[in-house]
């Protein structure tokens, strides 16, 4: 007998609220996925990530963004003046944002390096936050900066496990940053991440005779089908819009 | 009948959605954008988002307030003033396109501006196939222009492509034939 033909409608749907991404996802992330956002500097992570909270928060789901590299009131300043933020997502608690380095601290985490222990200690309180604060959409920015104190392959394995399976099973959908440099192979600085995760968006720069375009592309989600197509990118007031690459440009010697 | 009279006049006689190749000479120019922006997109209502590639878009609009023809409900994606260098003080309603290589930049600035005035009915102004032709190839303008066309088609909106005569070529001919739903030849009525 022939196998049961999946469909997309069978998982429910985590709506991005970027207009263009739902689209090319077939209507949104399969909720509860655990995606690698994987890009070089500048190339749109942390925009496509806080539009991501912002409208989940709008839509009434708990949001939260773990900042690692930077801090919330920098970040703040310095991201995008959406149109559709609104002051009392913060102030109602469904948008919030947590340093890492403050969580660290609590923990009693003070060595550059994570062992064993401390590692699961970080997972169980990023899960035990989601739990108690009932988050539906989280960001970790960047996974790669958490990668780096954990250093050890297999623990970054088990913490990335432990995260996506945890979080899954509480309906969470998460986005993790992946940083990488532009020349790297791959989506991720370690090459586990790519691996576990249940989906990998990656932005980029692209040069076409001389000019530099800011592109997006969906390499994998499980769950749903989807467009592998790589897209331009604009990061405005209104939101993340996208637009197809056109493929004239890419004819050699074609103008 | 006048140029700007004949513009009018020939848009409001096609439906919504519709996307027309405008052919006109270059002493028509002026008049023509007179005709469209002034007589037809203000008499209709319409939000007009004009795309340039010909010339400044600070020209334009230094020629419309000449005229006394108000701007509130027209914004510019200017497509040449970066790439001229152009030391020119930029209007607020003038978003700057690098180069008119950038195609898909175009395409992202036209919807956002479309998104930020959502609630109203848009005219698109294409000026001019021929200053893009220079700048890009035929095979990745035709698809620009198909994308492009089919998406402001969708959504209800007038596109309306400018091609002067003097400097057309048959691929040029070709490309507009193939996205567009009508042709309008000024100077014929």
């Amino acid at each position: 007998m022939a196998a049961k033909e999946r469909s997309d409608d069978e998982r429910e749907r985590c709506l991005t609220g970027i207009d263009a991404i739902d689209h090319i996802l077939n209507g949104g992330i399969p909720r509860g996925n655990t995606v690698l956002i994987s890009g070089s500097v500048g190339t749109g992570k942390t925009s496509i990530c806080i539009e991501f909270l912002i409208r989940g928060a709008l839509n009434g789901e708990n949001s939260l963004y773990l900042s690692v590299t930077e801090p919330t009131d920098k970040l703040l300043v310095n991201v995008i003046p959406f149109d559709f933020f609104e002051d009392r997502l913060m102030k109602q608690g469904k948008l919030q944002f947590i340093d890492l380095p403050k969580m660290y601290e609590k923990l009693g985490i003070d060595k550059e390096d994570l062992d064993f222990d401390q590692t699961r200690l970080l997972a169980d309180t990023i899960v035990q936050t989601v739990e108690d604060q009932k988050i539906r959409r989280l960001v970790l920015d960047s996974v790669t900066s958490v990668c780096y104190r954990i250093k050890d392959q297999e623990r970054i394995r088990d913490f990335l496990l432990r995260l996506g399976t945890e979080l899954s099973s509480k309906d969470c959908t998460t986005l993790l940053v992946s940083e990488i440099m532009s020349s790297e192979e791959g989506y991720s600085r370690w090459g586990v991440e790519e691996a576990i995760a249940d989906g990998v968006i990656v932005t980029g720069n692209l040069e076409r005779r001389g000019d530099l375009l800011r592109t997006l592309q969906i390499v994998k989600m499980r769950g749903t089908t989807h467009s592998r197509a790589k897209y331009v990118l604009d990061l405005t007031t209104s939101g993340v819009l996208l637009v197809p690459l056109l493929k004239g440009g890419s004819v050699t010697g074609g103008g | 009948m006048t140029v700007a009279a004949e513009v009018a006049d020939k848009l409001g006689s096609l439906g919504e959605s519709s996307a027309i190749a405008m052919r006109l000479r270059t002493d028509q120019y002026f008049d023509a954008i007179q005709g469209m922006l002034d007589r037809f997109a203000t008499k209709k209502d319409l939000d007009v988002v004009y795309v340039t590639s010909t010339i400044p878009s600070q020209s334009i609009i230094n020629a419309l307030e000449a005229l006394e023809i108000s701007i509130d409900h027209i914004w510019f994606v200017d497509c040449i003033s970066q790439i001229m260098m152009s030391k020119e003080k930029r209007h607020a309603h003038t978003i700057i396109v690098e180069s008119p290589t950038m195609l898909e930049n175009i395409m992202l600035k036209v919807e956002f501006l479309l998104r930020k005035h959502s609630d109203r009915k848009a005219l698109i102004v294409l000026d001019s196939i021929n200053s893009l032709a220079i700048h890009n190839n035929t095979k990745i303008l035709s698809e620009f222009l198909h994308i492009l066309v089919n998406n402001l088609r969708s959504r209800g909106a007038y596109t309306v492509i400018f091609s002067m005569h003097e400097y057309e070529t048959e691929e040029i001919r070709n490309m507009l034939v193939l996205v567009s739903d009508e042709t309008v030849e000024l100077g014929t009525s």
